[in-house]
């Protein structure tokens, strides 16, 4: 049934998504991070009605726990006519405490025991850390994120520092939580605001911890009024960082991801940036086991699932992968460091079938490339071949698809 | 994006679906007449999964590829499109083609097995679909859907309306095809014509009918000359010019009586198979006309002439038609049942078009006898009551035959509603699909 009432009898077969992962049975690999999405059970439930293998429960809290929210809490970053290219938002953990989480846990898993019912936690002390563990494990909960990375809230172990920033600190709180998980799989997620992301990564593996979740939001200032210079969100005159998510970071994340893969052995939930079923492909490919959806359901609502069911279904057949594990890592063998890369002499070829005279490959060539391209006759650019250095800018400005294509020069 | 039929490119579909806003409870998906889930294939299309997006498209349409191509989108779902108020509307029918198209071309998606109704003790209900134009197959495929298996009734074959008379400029045969070997699978055609006995005989073979025999009947001028040669009935000018025999015939000075749809479909055809002048001649203004925009547009590009407020008495010749003698009318205060100013004539305007064809496109009307006796309402059209039920038990009906010529999207709308209708008949059930 879709949002207007309408329903019809399908006429496709279901496709089965289903496989294991982190010694859990997902339905497909489409999950809903902790995010106000899955902060009241009515949307998780609506979520799972619709096809959502699972769902991480807000980062919650022991009971006590003061959270205070502040509002407008979020800020879009527009570009060139999209809204929320960015989402910047300025929330905390949830205002909900373990006890009506665990409620909500038991709850769900009632109603949908085919679904993942997960949780995220955060605190400060080793008790509370353990606590929170052994009372989700209690309600029955699937596996179990922590939020080492909130880059608001910070209960680490240097204030306006977050836990995953230091190693020391995220290896003991992963051990606590570790130690007091006796049947659960536990993921530690981390931020990509570190220096060296892999120390972090060896640093929760060492703790024995089951999985990363890379990763959270970026720090940003979502932008300036440039007329009352406050920046924005604007709270009364103030504002203050947003964590930025949604499109915007999504190579940030893949780098993320592709550099723990690259280095340590350790299943990895994929999260930061991740829009539709192509974003996710990319994600599974660099390493991620399962991919967690916030902003782009925020934008556009649950339904999105159909799309990434359809479309990751038709993807797998189509590239003769009999599950959707099959993708994972797969392009892994293709990164390598900057000195590895072969050096070889690429020249641009513009299609003139193609062209459509517009000159832009020209300018960019001629003033941020390396005056490379000539005009020539009817605005169809001509390349130099002895200026052309293959840097490839011509192809990235050219408004028309596959009208300049980058080569490798013989001879 | 005005693209008038040339497929969208890979580049220009991603680009537009980019532009659609999502909207929730989507006013485009009340707007057109089969429901079509909008936003999901547009976003689908938006991801690259156009498979998905056909998927979406075919599963609320079944003649996809051609409604894609003939849809009037500025009536249904672009008209409603909030994109519109912001700046211009989505292009729906495009993207739909493009969607649907794609499909053709890489091979379609494997349906589902249909259910199978019934227990192996009873007999399994059978019902029979007699015309096979949109309406008759979109009512044999739902109910393939909901697990019966049809019988299609049709001399001609599939294909009604848009294979005969819809010009081959604004739909070639391929797309129907493509529409009709997709549904094949799913029915049993019989290229059989029902009478009043077969459809006496059916009525005791058949658990339920269905009645999409369409019009089929051209409505006459009533003037004298209405039998010279060279004066055709609209559906008799526009079969002939689809399938190719009337290529040489046609005259140099084209006249077109009329003001629908049809109407300007032939003054079209006439333009292109040749004619120096075309006129269309109507009796009311061009707001009163029941034309589609695009359509209107379409014949003015091809040069046709428009003539409002100009009413035909006489068609003047001797063996041959060589002219028609008109009147002028004017708009007068007083308004007809349609809500539409009724035209008067203006005494002393009498005037003479010289013409060598005439084609009349004044409107149809039910062509069978048995059809007209199950009750017909004020406008002529077989009356059906809001579940699709004629005044048999039994007998179902939609398509052109209960609501004048429409399009093609309506009677699929009017065929799947109608078999919703026929299970509820059948099972005592309502389907859960309403």
């Amino acid at each position: 049934m879709t949002d207007t009432g309408y329903s019809e009898l399908p006429i496709y077969p279901a496709r089965d998504l289903s496989y294991d992962f982190l010694g859990l049975h997902f339905e497909n690999p489409f999950i809903l991070a902790a995010a106000p999405s899955t902060d009241n059970i009515e949307m998780v439930r609506r979520a799972f009605s619709m096809g959502w293998a699972g769902a991480i429960l807000k980062t919650t809290s022991v009971e006590g726990t003061r959270v205070d929210l502040a509002y407008p809490m979020m800020s879009s970053y527009d570009y060139e006519g999209k809204n929320i290219f960015g989402l910047g938002n300025i929330d905390l953990i949830s205002e909900h405490h373990i006890d009506r989480i665990e409620a909500n846990v038991r709850q769900l898993k009632k109603e949908f025991p085919q679904r993942l019912v997960a949780a995220s936690i955060m605190a400060g002390r080793k008790e509370d850390w353990q606590s929170l563990v052994r009372r989700l494990e209690n309600a029955g909960v699937d596996f179990i994120e922590c939020s080492f990375s909130c880059p608001q809230g910070n209960i680490g172990e240097d204030p306006g520092k977050m836990l995953a920033q230091s190693v020391s600190a995220t290896e003991l709180t992963a051990r606590w939580v570790k130690e007091a998980a006796e049947r659960v799989p536990v993921s530690i997620k981390i931020t990509p605001h570190v220096t060296d992301i892999v120390e972090v990564a060896r640093a929760v593996k060492q703790s024995g911890a089951d999985a990363i979740t890379a990763s959270n939001s970026i720090q940003a200032l979502m932008g300036v009024d440039i007329r009352t210079f406050v920046p924005y969100p604007q709270l009364d005159g103030m504002s203050t960082y947003s964590g930025l998510t949604g499109p915007a970071i999504k190579p940030i994340t893949l780098r993320t991801i592709a550099e723990i893969a690259r280095n340590v052995d350790i299943p990895i939930l994929g999260t930061g940036g991740v829009s539709n079923w192509h974003d996710a492909v990319e994600f599974m490919a660099v390493g991620a086991g399962v991919v967690e959806f916030c902003t782009a359901v925020m934008h556009h609502g649950f339904r999105i699932i159909d799309d990434l069911r359809s479309g990751m279904s038709h993807y797998r057949d189509e590239m003769g992968f009999s599950s959707v594990l099959d993708i994972v890592g797969k392009a892994l063998p293709h990164i390598t460091v900057h000195e590895n890369l072969r050096r070889r002499k690429v020249q641009s070829r513009i299609d003139e079938s193609k062209c459509i005279g517009c000159e832009v490959c020209y300018l960019a060539c001629r003033d941020g490339g390396h005056m490379a391209i000539n005009r020539g006759e009817n605005r169809i650019p001509v390349v130099s071949e002895d200026w052309c250095v293959g840097c490839s800018l011509c192809k990235l400005v050219c408004p028309v698809d596959g009208c300049i294509a980058m080569t490798i020069h013989h001879g | 994006m005005m693209l008038a039929n040339a497929m969208l490119t890979e580049q220009q579909a991603r680009t537009e679906a980019e532009r659609c806003l999502f909207c929730f409870d989507a006013p485009c998906i009340h707007a057109c007449p089969a429901h079509i889930d909008i936003p999901t294939f547009i976003g689908m299309v938006r991801s690259g999964n156009t498979r998905g997006a056909a998927e979406v498209v075919k599963t609320s349409n079944l003649l996809a590829n051609t409604c894609g191509k003939v849809c009037p989108e500025d009536v249904f779902c672009q008209s409603a499109c909030s994109r519109g108020k912001v700046d211009t509307s989505i292009s729906i029918r495009e993207l739909h083609l493009y969607a649907t198209q794609q499909e053709a071309a890489r091979g379609y998606s494997p349906l589902a097995p249909f259910p199978v109704r019934g227990d192996a003790s009873a007999a399994p209900k059978r019902v029979a679909v007699i015309g096979g134009g949109p309406a008759g197959l979109s009512c044999a495929f739902e109910l393939a859907k909901l697990g019966y298996r049809c019988d299609l009734f049709d001399p001609a074959g599939a294909g009604g309306v848009p294979k005969k008379t819809i010009p081959s400029f604004r739909l070639s045969l391929r797309e129907l095809r493509t529409d009709v070997d997709f549904l094949s699978p799913h029915l049993s055609l019989k290229e059989e014509a029902v009478d009043v006995q077969g459809f006496d005989r059916l009525r005791e073979e058949y658990n339920a009918l269905f009645l999409g025999v369409g019009l089929g009947l051209d409505k006459r001028l009533r003037i004298s000359g209405e039998g010279l040669k060279g004066v055709y009935p609209v559906l008799e000018f526009l079969e002939a010019a689809k399938s190719g025999e009337l290529s040489a015939k046609i005259g140099r000075q084209v006249v077109v009586v009329g003001g629908g749809n049809v109407s300007l479909d032939a003054a079209a055809t006439a333009r292109r198979l040749g004619a120096d002048e075309v006129v269309l001649i109507y009796r009311r203004g061009e707001a009163e006309m029941k034309v589609w925009r695009s359509e209107l547009e379409e014949a003015r590009r091809q040069g046709v002439e428009i003539r409002f407020l100009t009413s035909p008495l006489e068609i003047i010749g001797d063996d041959f038609v060589c002219g028609i003698r008109c009147r002028r009318t004017r708009l007068s205060d007083e308004r007809d049942v349609s809500g539409r100013r009724i035209p008067v004539e203006v005494e002393g305007s009498d005037f003479v078009m010289p013409a060598d064809t005439i084609v009349v496109a004044i409107g149809e009307e039910i062509k069978s006898d048995f059809v007209r006796s199950l009750g017909v309402t004020r406008k002529g059209f077989l009356m059906v009551d809001e579940r699709y039920r004629t005044a048999l038990p039994g007998v179902f009906a939609g398509g052109d035959v209960i609501s004048g010529e429409g399009t093609i999207v309506q009677a699929v709308a009017h065929g799947k509603a109608a078999a919703r209708s026929i299970h509820h008949f059948l099972s005592g059930k309502t389907s859960r699909i309403q």
